[in-house]
């Protein structure tokens, strides 16, 4: 289990840096199918089947194939590659120095209680109207499809339909910023 | 029961995952690359979402990390309209020559 976090993460990692560091736009394009792919892994194995399944449709299946499509469309220059002046060496310190300073916060504990595991039952402080009840340990078994769907249309259904809304105004944009101009 | 000291990593990786995508963004000048940046640091922070739940016995991390996913979809959408329209006008495909968004 934990070797498969460590392959899982560390493939993740990588494939980000895939992604910015390639020259070809496809190529950042296929190393971003490998990151949602395996940031799915991690969220099958944190126990988040739905957004495993939402994470390999929505990302996998469809941002990407959008982002390919476009690259073939439109089949932009490769670009330079990335000179190691002042700027990429600020960046790289950047991204070390915050990673590293998230990781050590967390090991410490500063983030989050490590006496707080199993203390909070679910749904006492999402749910202050009692209106949905779940066992002690439901979200930490096997297959907690239904907890999520129980919370997102009971105590989230207003911001769920909120998103729904958010979908059609896109749907409306694109179709508004890419039709024909007629002037 | 997970084991407790992975929880570190998993946030170490979304703070990686969120610092490389926006060095992407602030580096890179395809502005396609640009947008997989964007997604990047979004997944980032639906990784920290659903560690967070995952160790906090909460459901809520999943659900809003959802909501992210939905939001980076109608995102990616206008985005990528906005560039085919860009790519229609002529010009080329460098965010540094689109500083102004006029006509």
């Amino acid at each position: 289990m934990t070797v498969l976090f460590a392959v899982v993460i560390a493939l993740a990692a990588v494939s980000a840096l895939g992604v910015v560091l390639s020259r070809q736009t496809i190529y950042s394009a296929l190393s971003l199918v490998l990151t949602v792919s395996m940031l799915a892994v991690l969220f099958l194995l944190l126990n988040a089947q739905f957004l495993f399944a939402v994470q390999l449709i929505i990302y996998a299946g469809a941002v990407v194939v959008l982002f390919v499509f476009i690259v073939a469309l439109l089949s932009p220059d490769a670009e330079d590659r990335p000179t190691l002046d002042l700027r990429a060496v600020i960046g790289i310190a950047g991204v070390i120095v915050v990673t590293a300073l998230v990781f050590i916060a967390a090991r410490n504990g500063i983030t989050y209680n490590t006496n707080g595991f199993h203390a909070t039952a679910v749904g006492s402080a999402s749910d202050p109207y009692h209106t949905f009840k779940f066992p002690q340990d439901a979200v930490n078994n096997a297959g907690n499809v239904q907890t999520v769907a129980g919370q997102l249309f009971t105590n989230y259904l207003l911001p769920f339909e909120i998103t729904s809304m958010l979908l059609l105004v896109a749907a409306i944009g694109a179709v508004y910023l890419t039709r024909r101009s007629s002037r | 029961m997970l084991n407790p000291n992975l929880f570190p990593y998993l946030l170490g990786l979304a703070a990686f995952l969120f610092t490389v995508g926006a060095m992407g963004v602030l580096i890179r000048r395809n502005p396609i690359v640009v947008f997989m940046c964007i997604e990047l640091m979004l997944n980032a922070g639906n990784v920290a979402l659903v560690a967070y739940g995952r160790f906090l016995n909460s459901e809520e991390g999943q659900i809003f990390a959802f909501m992210v996913i939905v939001v980076a979809a109608a995102e990616v959408v206008v985005g990528l309209a906005l560039i085919t329209q860009i790519f229609r006008l002529g010009r080329e495909l460098d965010v540094d020559d689109l500083s102004e968004m006029k006509e």
